[in-house]
Parts: C-alpha cells; sequence; structure tokens
C-alpha cells in the first residue's frame, strides 16, 4: 500500500487545487459575462464548488462515517452527470451558432448518436461488468459509467462533426468541450476498472488519477479562458497572386451550367 | 473482465482522440491556395460522367452483368474519391468562409457566410452522396440515381468562392 501520509497529502491537494481553480474560473466568467453565453456550465462550476465544500465539510470537519459519505457523495454525483449533459448541449448549441443549415441537420444526427449511445449505456448498465451487489452506490456507480459513455460520445462526435464539416470553435466552447472530453474519458475507464478491481491499493490508485484528470480539465478551462484570443482572420495563409483566377471560375461556372442543363 | 477492459480501451482511445485534436487545433493552418486549387484540380465533368444514370443504364443494356457490376463498381469507387476530395475542399472553404465572415468590411462578410454556408451545405451532400455510392458498390444491380444535389451545390458554392475572389487577399486576410 502507499505510504499513507503521501498519499492523503497528495488525494487532499487534488481534491482541492481544481476546486480553488474552479472558483478563479467563475470569477473570470463573471467577470467577463461569460455566465449569459454559458450559463449551465457557469452553473456546473458553481454547482462543482458547493458539492466540494459540502463533501469536504462532511469529511473533514464533520468527520461523518464512510457510509454516510458514500450516499451524499453518490446524490451529488447525480445532479453533476445531468449538468455535465447541460453543458454539451450547451456546446453544441455554441459550435452550430452561425449555420441555420447545420442547426437543423447536425442537432438530428447527435440526436441520433445519443439515442444509439444510451441504449449500449442501457445495455451496459444491464450487462454491467464487476460486483453483482444490489447495494444502492453500487448502481449509481453503474449509471455514472453508462453516462460517461454516452458524454464521451457526444463529444467526440462533435468533435468529428466539427473537423468533418470545417466548423470554427470558439475558443471557451472548445476548451471546455476538451475538459470535459479529458473528464469523461478517464471516468469511463476507471469506472470499469474499478468494477472489476476492488482491492484497496487499486482503489486509492484508481482516486488518485481520478481526482488528478479533473485537475488537469480545470487547468484547460483556465487555460483556454484566459488565453489571448487569436484573430479568427489570421488563421489562414496568405496565399501568392490572386484568390481566385477570375476567368477559371467563370469558365467552371458556364460548364456547370451547361452540364446541369444537360 | 473482457467489457470491462473494452471499456477501458474505448476510452483511451477516446482520451487520445481529445489530446490530438487539442494539440492540431494549436498547429493548423489553412492554406487559401491549397484549397483554391484542390477546388479547381475536381473534374465536375468526370464526376458527372461517373455518376450519370444514362452512362449506367447503357453500360447495364451493353455489358455482361457480371463485367457491369465490375465497372459500376469501379466506376462508384472513382466517384466516391471525387466525392471524398470535394469534401475536403468544402471543409477547408468553410474555414475561409467563417473566417471572412469576421471581416470589418460587410461585403466580405456577407460573401464570407455565403460561402460557409454553401460550403457546409456541399460537405453535407459529399457525405450523402458517398453513402449512397456505398450503398452501389455494395449492391451494384440497384439502379442508382443521379446526383444533382452535389453538382448543384459545387456551382453554388463556385459562384459564392467567385464573389469572394473579387476580392483582394490582403483585404480577406487582413480584416
Amino acid at each position: 500500500m502507499l505510504p499513507v501520509n503521501w498519499y492523503k497529502t497528495l488525494l487532499l491537494f487534488l481534491w482541492i487545487a481544481p476546486h480553488v481553480l474552479l472558483g478563479v474560473l467563475a470569477l473570470v466568467l463573471w467577470k467577463r459575462r461569460l455566465y449569459k453565453k454559458f450559463p449551465c456550465f457557469f452553473a456546473y462550476v458553481l454547482y462543482e464548488i458547493s458539492e466540494f465544500i459540502l463533501l469536504f465539510a462532511l469529511h473533514s470537519v464533520l468527520g461523518i462515517a464512510s457510509q454516510q459519505y458514500a450516499h451524499a457523495y453518490s446524490y451529488t454525483l447525480l445532479f453533476s452527470i445531468a449538468l455535465r449533459f447541460g453543458v454539451i448541449d450547451e456546446v453544441s448549441k455554441d459550435l452550430f451558432r452561425e449555420s441555420q443549415l447545420l442547426k437543423v441537420t447536425a442537432r438530428r444526427a447527435l440526436q441520433g448518436v445519443a439515442g444509439l449511445l444510451l441504449v449500449m449505456g442501457v445495455l451496459l448498465a444491464v450487462y454491467a461488468p464487476g460486483s453483482s451487489s444490489a447495494k444502492w452506490h453500487a448502481g449509481i456507480f453503474v449509471v455514472d459509467r453508462g453516462a460517461a459513455m454516452v458524454q464521451c460520445g457526444l463529444l467526440l462526435s462533435l468533435l468529428f462533426f466539427s473537423r468533418f464539416s470545417g466548423l470554427s470553435w470558439r475558443r471557451l466552447a472548445f476548451g471546455i468541450t476538451l475538459g470535459l472530453g479529458i473528464v469523461v474519458s478517464v471516468d469511463l475507464a476507471f469506472s470499469a476498472l474499478r468494477a472489476e478491481f476492488t482491492s484497496v491499493v487499486g482503489a486509492e490508485f484508481l482516486n488518485l488519477l481520478t481526482t488528478g484528470s479533473f485537475l488537469v480539465c480545470v487547468s484547460i478551462w483556465i487555460g483556454y479562458l484566459l488565453a489571448p484570443a487569436v484573430d479568427p482572420g489570421s488563421v489562414a495563409v496568405v496565399p501568392h497572386g490572386e484568390v481566385i483566377p477570375h476567368d477559371e471560375v467563370e469558365t467552371w461556372n458556364r460548364e456547370l451550367q451547361h452540364f446541369l442543363r444537360q | 473482465m473482457l467489457v470491462a477492459w473494452i471499456l477501458v480501451g474505448l476510452a483511451f482511445l477516446a482520451l487520445s482522440i481529445v489530446v490530438y485534436v487539442a494539440i492540431r487545433s494549436r498547429t493548423r493552418q489553412i492554406d487559401l491556395e491549397k484549397a483554391v486549387q484542390a477546388f479547381h484540380s475536381l473534374d465536375i465533368d468526370a464526376f458527372r460522367n461517373l455518376v450519370d444514370s444514362d452512362e449506367e443504364a447503357f453500360l447495364r443494356d451493353n455489358l455482361p452483368p457480371r463485367k457491369f457490376r465490375e465497372i459500376k463498381r469501379q466506376r462508384a469507387w472513382a466517384a466516391i474519391v471525387y466525392a471524398w476530395e470535394a469534401g475536403k475542399a468544402a471543409t477547408a472553404l468553410a474555414y475561409i468562409g467563417q473566417a471572412a465572415q469576421h471581416s470589418s468590411d460587410p461585403e466580405i462578410a456577407a460573401s464570407g457566410i455565403q460561402l460557409a454556408e454553401n460550403a457546409f451545405r456541399l460537405r453535407l451532400h459529399t457525405i450523402g452522396a458517398s453513402l449512397r455510392l456505398l450503398t452501389e458498390i455494395v449492391l451494384p444491380d440497384r439502379r442508382s440515381r443521379s446526383h444533382p444535389p452535389l453538382v448543384d451545390q459545387y456551382e453554388r458554392t463556385a459562384e459564392t468562392l467567385f464573389r469572394l475572389g473579387r476580392f483582394s487577399p490582403g483585404s480577406l486576410l487582413n480584416n
């Protein structure tokens, strides 16, 4: 087993640090009035901070029993999962903001993907690996794993779709997607491992990695929020000469019209 | 046990994709010249010929069934390559259109909006056309429809690109 003090200190640091950074993030979001553009993300940030304060108080100040702590953790986790879905919906709306065509087409495609992932998540819950314990918190972790799979799939679909169609992300929306993508994919992997490996050392190690991944996620959010914005007009490489030789395009147009009339 | 490891594998694949996208987004540059060249290099005439239903009917009537299936599959593969390249060009044009939307010149911004929208439409049509062509490869005996929306969209994008090309590159990129 890991040395107790070293483990506890590191875990405490990884538990507290991202929430302190979340406080900074909330402050910057508030000051820049970005909560108007990303209200669900702002609510998620505030919720995570409140959740941390509650759980930290229960664990460190009130020193409640581990069973009661697990209850509190599980209930707060459910609301956190729901808010993450809201954040994904928000970034997808932001991504398709400038194209009416994509608003309709892509959102319909995403709904299809979400439906498919939901079915897979339910199947995964039914044929869940690991302990068949009927304990309520085991059920909540199965829900967490299913939700992580759906969220991971949705975020990847957004990234694929934007890349495939040439959609430009707004800086913060991209940062939110990346950060959340890291958290949910790590969550998915570790929840699957946690179900299989129930040893204390394994659980402690996975705890460290999970909290560490959240620190990485919050750092990404802060980084994307504070980094100077890139002028969208400067991303292109300036070509030599004219953008389009006019006569060539005119010839193309003539030819195409000719073919269309055939 | 196996399900758990599959999930772990999928999760790490997802994580790798996210990290890759993050790194690529920092180094990505849109090469306007390359995009325009790619757009020009597409032989719409050849594509139209490849997906022409009359041409297909002629081949069906004059070739033995086995030879017809072979030829049809080859034609469909070639058409997929065209659609794929058109899609890639459309993606680049969409980026350019979106960059132009932020121009302080309202005319360029308006052209940018139109270019981006046409490019998105072209991209979606290329996906639809590719899927249909893949069906033709799998089921070569199925009578295929012609693909006018793709050609039509190509033309509209070319028109918008032409309007955008009336402005100097400096005015497009430095605003």
